[in-house]
């Protein structure tokens, strides 16, 4: 990643995260707002892959852990995992087609969640489960359709070189793959 | 199957990322690392708390606009219902501006009784409920204004919660319905109960724990912290009312549901209290 991609990502994270504090608290819908976070991993598979999607959602998280009063790397974990599960479900899938976005989005953040909430309630924070989780998911999940496709393309104008050869990588692999 | 390196290099990439989560995870549940964690956490706060209160001035309109426009059905009844209530208050009461109730809840803080002579230092809320697994909110003062973390945060009516964390500007504040807050009280006059009222998470009642069978109870009977020795909370403070209580046939204690005495859904302003327990 070149140094001008790191600070680009960065702007991101920062200015994504401060959407979720502000104009996303005021979004509530049955007690629930959305968590645009879980996103930017999705967008960094997509356009960079499994490592590239994965180091984002490390970083993504860890931002998450540092301004709220979370189990310190709890959301570095489930945003490390996140990425690399989508990069690898979607390895071998057109990403130009208009619904892998939307689909990632929501189906990943969804079992972002759902993983998030498990494992603090494995950390002793049972609350986590006593909370509407079906409300929280949907929520969520909703949303982050609705925003994954300019999430992803910021997150590819951020990643710049990396999510190109992401690009180029994948488009050999399905070449070779065609019969 | 042999892997290419591209691959080796992605696998070892995700293995190395997990297992650095996994250490943080464990060294901060460990409580080894906390004075490092909560000192990283503090600087965090201190660069992004400015950040969000500039961006929460300047978007708070557009945010009002969309929630406006997601709770349209029941912003409408809700508007219907207000109209007819305007109707019949409109020649009793005289106008009563945002400002005017904003004042009365400060003036009530000045004189809270539970507090006694205890200093406190009055705050603003700046965020609520910031996590969707959380019951917190944000205040805008922090170590340099003498919050520190475990102080007990007050409101008009009764106990809001503790300080979990404080940075020089701002601090979080761990409401009493959160699903890890835990508070001693006291009950019952002069045949002193004791019990603890538990967090069930955000916007849920209260439940009160380890209340034996038979204890005498009543609705709406207040729950007060007790001040036991070690407490985390001074005596008298009030927790929450009794809203109902039964006895499940077989059980060794009690079902005891408690509504916060303090109104938790219009958090404006807040009072923390300078006060530490007792190690």
């Amino acid at each position: 990643m070149t140094p001008g991609a790191v600070v680009r990502l960065l702007a991101v994270v920062a200015g994504l995260l401060l959407l979720d504090q502000t104009v996303g608290l005021d979004l509530r819908v049955a007690g629930a707002h959305p968590e645009l976070m879980w996103l930017l991993p999705v967008g960094a598979a997509l356009a960079g892959g499994i490592r590239v999607g994965a180091v984002v959602g490390f970083l993504a998280g860890m931002a998450v852990d540092l301004v709220l009063p979370t189990p310190m790397g709890l959301s570095a974990l489930v945003g490390c995992l996140l990425g690399a599960g989508v990069g690898r479900v979607v390895a071998g899938a057109d990403h130009d087609a208009w619904w892998v976005a939307p689909v990632a989005g929501a189906a990943g953040t969804a079992a972002a969640v759902m993983l998030y909430a498990v494992l603090g309630a494995v950390l002793g924070q049972e609350q986590m489960l006593r909370v509407d989780l079906g409300a929280v998911v949907a929520v969520v999940a909703v949303v982050n359709a609705l925003a994954a496709r300019p999430v992803c393309r910021i997150m590819a104008w951020a990643l710049g070189p990396a999510a190109a050869s992401g690009r180029r990588r994948r488009a050999r692999a399905r070449r070779l793959v065609r019969p | 199957m042999s892997r290419t390196p591209r691959s080796r290099r992605t696998v070892a990439t995700v293995v190395v990322l997990v297992l650095v989560s996994l250490t943080v995870i464990t060294v901060d549940q460990t409580g080894r690392t906390h004075d490092l964690t909560a000192g990283v956490r503090s600087v965090a706060n201190d660069v992004f708390s400015p950040l969000r209160q500039a961006v929460d001035d300047v978007v708070r309109p557009l945010g009002d606009f969309f929630a406006g426009a997601v709770h349209y059905g029941a912003l409408q009844r809700e508007n219907e219902n207000l109209r007819a209530t305007v109707g019949r208050l409109d020649q009793q009461l005289a106008q009563r501006s945002f400002d005017v109730q904003q004042l009365r809840q400060l003036t009530t803080l000045e004189h809270l009784p539970f507090v006694g002579s205890l200093p406190t230092v009055p705050a603003q809320v700046t965020a609520l409920d910031m996590s969707n697994f959380d019951a917190d909110v944000a205040i805008d003062k922090g170590r340099d204004d003498g919050v520190t973390v475990g102080m007990p945060v007050v409101g008009s009516g009764g106990l809001v919660g503790v300080v979990v964390e404080a940075s020089h500007t701002q601090a979080t504040v761990q409401l009493v319905t959160d699903g890890q807050s835990r508070v001693g009280v006291t009950f019952g006059g002069r045949q002193a109960s004791y019990a603890t009222v538990a967090g069930e998470g955000p916007g849920q009642p209260l439940a009160a724990l380890f209340v034996a069978p038979g204890t005498p109870l009543h609705r709406g009977e207040v729950m007060a912290t007790n001040g036991l020795a070690g407490a985390s909370f001074p005596p008298g403070i009030p927790v929450g009312r009794v809203a109902s209580f039964s006895t499940p046939s077989g059980a060794d204690q009690m079902t005891v549901r408690v509504d916060p005495a303090a109104d938790l859904a219009h958090l404006t302003y807040v009072d923390v209290v300078q006060w530490q327990p007792t190690p």
